[in-house]
């Protein structure tokens, strides 16, 4: 259990920066977690945090003890890997029990440890198995347990589940945030997938070029995102940005159908070009003004659908989400658009409020 | 419902392998002189040794049946009981060839500065001859040679490396651990390669100290290289000594340098006893045979690691 900071943490590899500035507080026992595309410096990151690599400038605090030049040992942090990276030649309870070896603890003490951990994890009958006998699932669960018998005051994943296989991807994200939910620590969390994230964060920190584009709580981001980049990597399918001009302080035109953004409390620049942002969901069914789209593409989910196509005269692509119909490529639909949920971005993917 | 049955002749059962008979004739044609080599060079030669250990012929083809009186001749024989006692001491040196070349690639490995400089020169003696290396340790090791030199601009008296009985045998190791340990220290950095550096981060994480994760994590995890290595290298000097003891002590002084292998080509080549050559070399063979036969058991036994 602990607070996490870090200061202004820069890293550079040469002359790439590769984190440049990133300034943030964790809450203890919050489960935070780094998204971003690949490349955007959040696993380089989770390495500085667990002490793998190393910070070329700034501080990184737990429990408000500086921690930037410490062994990853000594910070007290435990951290599970991709690639689970469980020692081949020990057993499954060896593995666990490596930590409390080091310590000195005695055998049937870490034997009990290890015992307790297992119960929690649904693996006491793999517990004396070597990790080549084990499916993938069963090494993150053993990778998860080695972390917990430590009693870290922050756990560290690092895209656990992206090895494993859709259905078990799903499982692991339940039993993680359950695990969360019992032991109440301070967990950090990394991944590129944006419903890992959304499903399983307290906080999202979400990253781009080695900067935090935007923190903030998972619903926070998708309904009031700070950029179009934000906006465009949480949710999916992904927000539709239409290409519009300002024709009056909260009024723009869309094919050549007039839209008020009452809501707005800054004046737009007249004759200038926006981005609305709308979600599929908001496209239908709405009482806003419509417009007709020719349907391209279907992708039915049985409950809802998503409908990709060409809107107006001006054929601007669109996903629409469609619930309990059943379109059909070629048809032609009327859209509506729920203007009180659209967010609207100017020429530098800034959000226009 | 009711299910109708037809008769149909019952599926072809195919033949092993895969692809047409065709195709299988030509895979056997394919792989009908690799046979005939191991049959000509390997097998043919094993079972004319094995008749020839049981004869006493000379060279020139004349000799009677004696059965196994050439093997019972080998357990008396002080010369073949004094190789074989020179082959327990150069086997006993085995962990030195074994854990040197291993220091060395996971010093390499660590980014010691020049390492890949290291390695060319670690290598190089292994592709010289044997001939060669015993022609410059020839001349490094003999009495007046250069390391005696050496030794004495330090005030360290003369050592007579290769003409004493006790010495010979252990200069004669260190030179072929010389001119082979830079094939070990390669096989050990392709296999510290094979070490996931997940593993030893997590190794750091868990709190373990260099030392520790050197010998908690990386050589266990290493241990099949360890073994495999230990296997090719305990053949390797049984059966490619004979150059260097040829060329740097002919298997003296007395017997300290003779090895089963060198006294093979003494008793077949100088003493015109083929026959007896033969026995010596099919016991040589089964204890080659043993070893690879304890090769086999420990790979399998790594399969899943």
């Amino acid at each position: 259990m602990a607070e996490l900071a870090l200061q202004d943490v820069r890293k550079s590899f040469g002359a790439v920066d590769v984190i440049k500035g990133v300034d943030l507080e964790i809450k203890d026992g919050e489960f935070t977690v780094f998204v971003g595309p690949s490349g955007c410096g959040k696993s380089t990151l989770l390495r500085m945090i667990a002490g793998l690599e190393e910070v070329t400038s700034g501080d990184i605090m737990i429990d408000a003890e500086v921690v930037t030049d410490e062994e990853p040992f000594d910070r007290e942090i435990a951290m599970v890997f991709q690639s689970y990276a469980l020692y081949p030649h020990m057993t499954v309870a060896e593995n666990m029990a490596f930590a409390l070896r080091l310590q000195g603890m005695s055998k049937p003490e870490r034997r009990k440890v290890v015992e307790q951990a297992a119960e929690v994890l649904k693996i006491t009958p793999l517990l004396d198995r070597r990790p080549a006998q084990l499916s993938g699932g069963q090494r993150q669960r053993v990778a998860i347990g080695r972390a917990i018998v430590r009693e870290p005051k922050v756990f560290l994943f690092d895209e656990p589940l992206s090895n494993l296989d859709a259905e078990l991807r799903v499982q692991m994200r339940i039993e993680i945030a359950r695990l969360h939910g019992e032991l109440k620590s301070t967990m950090i969390y990394v991944t590129h997938d944006q419903t890992e994230a959304m499903t399983m964060a307290d906080r999202i920190v979400v990253l781009r070029d080695g900067l935090v584009e935007q923190v903030g709580a998972p619903t926070d981001l998708y309904d009031d995102p700070d950029n179009m980049f934000v906006a465009g990597f949480i949710g999916s399918p992904k927000m539709n940005f239409l290409s519009v001009a300002a024709t009056g302080p909260r009024q723009v035109s869309l094919g050549g159908l007039s839209l008020d953004l009452p809501q707005l409390k800054n004046d737009l620049n007249v004759g200038t070009e926006y981005a609305l942002g709308v979600r599929p969901e908001h496209l239908f069914g709405g009482e806003g003004p419509g417009l007709t789209m020719q349907i391209e593409v279907v992708e039915q989910l049985g409950q809802t659908a998503y409908v990709h196509g060409r809107l107006g005269a001006e054929a601007q692509p669109v996903v629409v989400e469609l619930r309990d119909q059943r379109p059909k490529t070629g048809q032609t639909i009327e859209i509506t658009f729920d203007l009180s949920r659209a967010t609207l971005f100017d020429a530098q993917e800034q959000r226009v409020r | 419902m009711t299910v109708k049955t037809h008769k149909t002749k019952p599926p072809r059962k195919r033949r092993g392998g895969f692809g047409s008979k065709q195709e299988q004739r030509f895979a056997y044609l394919m792989l009908l002189p690799a046979l005939a080599l191991v049959l000509i060079f390997r097998v043919i030669p094993l079972i004319w040794g094995f008749f020839l250990s049981l004869t006493n012929v000379d060279t020139l083809g004349n000799g009677d049946w004696v059965g196994f009186a050439n093997y019972a001749r080998a357990a008396n024989d002080p010369t073949f009981q004094d190789s074989l006692i020179n082959t327990v001491i150069l086997l006993a040196t085995l962990p030195i060839w074994v854990m040197l070349p291993m220091l060395l690639a996971i010093l390499i490995h660590q980014g010691v500065p020049g390492g890949k400089f290291y390695r060319a020169v670690y290598f190089f003696p292994a592709v010289l001859s044997s001939v060669i290396i015993g022609a410059i340790f020839s001349v490094v090791l003999r009495y007046d040679g250069s390391l005696n030199n050496m030794l004495g601009a330090v005030g360290i008296d003369a050592i007579d490396w290769l003409g004493s009985s006790s010495n010979a045998l252990g200069s004669l190791i260190a030179v072929q651990l010389w001119s082979t340990f830079g094939m070990g220290v390669l096989i050990f950095m392709s296999g510290l390669a094979t070490v996931p550096d997940d593993i030893i981060e997590a190794a750091r994480i868990d709190g373990a100290g260099f030392w520790q994760r050197l010998f908690l994590v990386i050589v266990p995890s290493l241990r099949p290289i360890i073994e495999f290595v230990a296997v090719v290298t305990t053949i390797g000097v049984l059966t490619s000594m004979f150059g260097l003891i040829y060329v740097l002590t002919g298997g003296g002084p007395g017997t300290s340098t003779t090895l089963p292998e060198f006294l093979i080509w003494l008793e077949q080549g100088k003493l015109n006893r083929p026959g007896y050559a033969a026995a010596i070399s099919m016991i040589l063979f089964v204890m080659m045979g043993g070893i690879a036969w304890m090769q086999v058991r420990i790979m399998s036994r790594n399969t899943n690691l």
